[in-house]
């Protein structure tokens, strides 16, 4: 059986076939990262500047094709967390230097308001106030008449929160990768079909027949994360899967240097998509379209993708050819619901992609990252977290293998 | 989209439905399917809501079950932490609810056509902000009293009468919203908003053997009471008649008194009792009145906060 992780494209498993009779040399690397997304780009040349040598495997064409592109590209302060403190408090810390290094692809150009909901809230606009001042983030009250039809809202406030350009990002990364030339290999389209345990080292086998060690493996699939363990014969974590729909809208100009964040609640956000031009509509309802449980992701949809997308292999939902219609409709009514008519967007897109999300029981209010470590020497090292900013979390694992 | 044709009918309006569960095991499941292929047949887009008013039987397990079946509408279940009753209940509903036209179902019990539902839909394209339906047969004796008292000391020209379910527009949704900061009960406040409505009178099919359990029965007599003291002036009227009564009755016995005292030599003591009797009682009165008056005002300063409300602004000339 081939099975194949953090899911490929198309050519990936076109060429998925050949077993191990060709024979190769074992290529050696200090470390191994499996998933390029932010935490894998980042992990990667956070290792490479220590002198290390650097192979990272992704399954998708490219770097960014997911999670790390395909979410509200919020660089959280904490305003997310009115009722953990200590979570807010730490993205707020880590707010400062992610713009601080990553300044080129941070859009500020626009006013982010944060409001609650009059109903159905868990926080009030009271409340929101209170914990805004707390956690030491600033929030500066308005009227919620002006933004929000009467009676909806029964707080406004002017927030300082930016938006990242995923695209910008990802050209920094791989201009800065390429300095390494010498040290760093990267595949895209790969497809790891097994992990072995040696006395010092793990050996990644990828389906084309290629064998890589390394007593050092990262795997930072994200969404692939239990499936990627289950090859190392380890157990998963306790996470649900939420196959998400972030949609892409025209806006105009009342709207254009405006993000609405209505929170704390089944609400909804619109808000700057980086540096696009466009904006992200999502909301706590709509955006996750379904859910699976399981420690593996079972979703109706794979049985229509013919193959793409399977319980042991995620397939790239924006590539997928069962994904679902767009919940625009749903989302737009909601937030038309809310804003005041002058606030007009038009739908220009979807993007979809799989969200794992730990179970409560799993969750770490002072700690959004999780990092868990299957063994020590060689080391094997998987992290999930949900936030961009908090890639910062990684340092102590990189640091520590020396 | 099997069927093209029948998209291509399909009303681009997104619309709700908000369905009050409470112990309705037996009924909501084949009344969830109804609602379901009313909205999947005839609305692009759609969502059902069921507010689930603390049921201790099987209701949301039949709602879950149903769900199932759903294609593209999206189905979503409010849990009540204890029971409400229905106008607290589905206000809950109401509030979640984003299309641009909503279905009240007040029972979950089927007793009209599946038409009837796009008849009342229709009916508010027409110009109605709210079209309610009720089943065409003589309300029971305690309703009927019910709204003869409600019509006859209240000033609203809606016509009330049992209803099982209606429509309300976006707008006239908003409009409440403005005027009202709790909406005690919903008809009485539909009756005050000044929009346009109407009301569709539909012939019963089936729906018989429900029966009304206990606690939602004792809510209903509970309910009636407090909306015709907070909605009608009955109360007011009542006193002011009543105090106009005594304060006569005072006024006699004081000319009574008098009389006896000059012509019959009661005993000592009997006219100044009775004197102060009267003089005491007809200030009471009047000072219930005052009282009742003014809680009568505070009633309507917290329930119709807008000082006037419009069915429609008409430009008659233009240039």
């Amino acid at each position: 059986m081939i099975i194949v992780v953090n899911c490929g494209i198309l050519d990936s498993y076109l060429s998925g076939n050949t077993g191990g009779e060709q024979l190769q040399i074992m290529e050696r690397f200090d470390r191994i990262i499996i998933g390029a997304g932010l935490y894998g780009l980042y992990s990667a040349l956070y290792s490479l500047k220590k002198g290390l040598n650097v192979l990272l495997l992704e399954s998708d064409s490219g770097p960014f094709k997911r999670a790390t592109y395909i979410n509200q590209a919020r660089v959280h302060q904490g305003y997310h967390y009115p009722r953990s403190l200590s979570t807010a408090i730490r993205s707020a810390g880590y707010f400062e230097r992610f713009n601080r290094d990553y300044d080129f692809c941070i859009n500020r150009e626009f006013e982010q308001i944060y409001a609650t909901s009059s109903q159905y809230s868990w926080t009030d606009g009271e409340q929101f106030r209170e914990f805004c001042k707390a956690a030491g983030i600033p929030c500066k009250e308005l009227s919620p008449g002006n933004y929000f039809k009467p009676g909806m809202c029964d707080g406004a406030f002017l927030t300082r929160e930016y938006t990242y350009d995923a695209g910008i990002l990802k050209d920094y990364f791989l201009d800065k990768l390429k300095e390494y030339d010498g040290s760093f290999k990267v595949k895209y389209g790969a497809v790891i079909t097994g992990t072995d345990r040696s006395d010092d080292s793990y050996i990644i086998r990828e389906s084309d027949g290629s064998e890589y060690s390394s007593s050092f493996v990262l795997n930072a699939s994200y969404a692939g994360i239990n499936q990627v363990l289950k090859l190392a014969g380890a157990d998963g974590f306790d996470i649900k899967y939420e196959l998400c729909e972030i949609i892409l809208c025209e806006v105009n100009d009342v709207l254009k240097d405006t993000g609405f964040t209505v929170m704390d609640g089944p609400f909804f956000s619109i808000m700057p998509f980086g540096k696009t031009g466009y904006h992200s509509l999502t909301s706590v309802t709509f955006t996750p379209h379904s859910t699976s449980y399981e420690r593996l992701p079972v979703f109706d949809c794979q049985n229509g993708s013919g193959g793409f997308c399977t319980r042991e292999r995620l397939g790239n939902c924006n590539d997928c050819p069962a994904k679902p219609e767009t919940a625009f409709p749903y989302m737009s009514s909601l937030a038309g619901k809310y804003l005041l008519d002058d606030y007009r967007f038009t739908y220009r897109g979807s993007l979809f992609s799989m969200k794992p999300i730990l179970l409560s029981s799993e969750i770490d209010d002072s700690r959004p990252t999780v990092i868990r470590v299957l063994s020590e020497s060689p080391t094997f090292v998987s992290v999930l977290s949900g936030k961009i900013n908090t890639v910062y979390d990684l340092d102590e694992v990189l640091d520590s293998d020396q | 989209m099997t069927n093209n044709d029948k998209s291509f009918n399909r009303e681009k309006n997104f619309a709700s439905a908000v369905l009050y569960v409470h112990n309705s095991q037996q009924w909501i499941g084949s009344f969830l399917k109804t609602v379901i292929s009313v909205m999947e047949d005839n609305f692009e887009y759609s969502e059902i809501i069921c507010v689930n008013d603390h049921s201790d039987d099987g209701s949301v397990g039949e709602i879950k079950k149903c769900a199932e079946t759903a294609e593209k509408t999206s189905i979503t279940v409010v849990n009540l932490s204890y029971f409400h009753g229905l106008e607290a209940a589905m206000n809950a509903g109401m509030d979640l609810t984003i299309g641009d036209f909503v279905f009240e179902f007040d029972r979950t019990v089927p007793d009209f056509s599946e038409d009837m539902i796009m008849k009342v839909y229709r009916r508010c394209l027409e110009g109605y902000d709210i079209v309610s339906a009720s089943p065409d047969r003589n309300d029971r004796f305690t309703s009927r009293m019910f709204y003869a008292v409600f019509d006859r000391f209240s000033d609203v020209s809606y016509d009330m009468t049992t209803e099982s379910f209606r429509i309300l527009s976006r707008r006239v949704i908003n409009r409440i919203r403005s005027m009202n900061k709790s909406v005690p009960y919903r008809k009485a406040v539909y009756a005050n908003c000044g929009l346009k409505t109407d009301n569709i009178r539909y012939d019963i099919v089936g729906g018989s053997g429900y029966r009304r359990d206990r606690k939602e029965a004792k809510y209903r007599s509970g309910l009636a009471m407090d909306v015709l003291i907070l909605f009608t002036d009955m109360g007011y009227r009542f006193g002011k008649a009543m105090t106009l009564f005594m304060m006569f009755m005072s006024v006699f016995m004081l000319v009574y008194s008098v009389v006896i005292y000059l012509l019959k030599h009661p005993v000592a003591g009997w006219t100044t009792t009775i004197l102060f009797l009267s003089v005491s009682f007809l200030g009471l009165f009047g000072i219930l009145t005052i009282i009742i008056k003014y809680l009568q005002l505070l009633v309507n300063l917290v329930f119709k906060r807008k000082n006037y409300s419009f069915e429609s602004i008409e430009k008659l000339t233009g240039h």
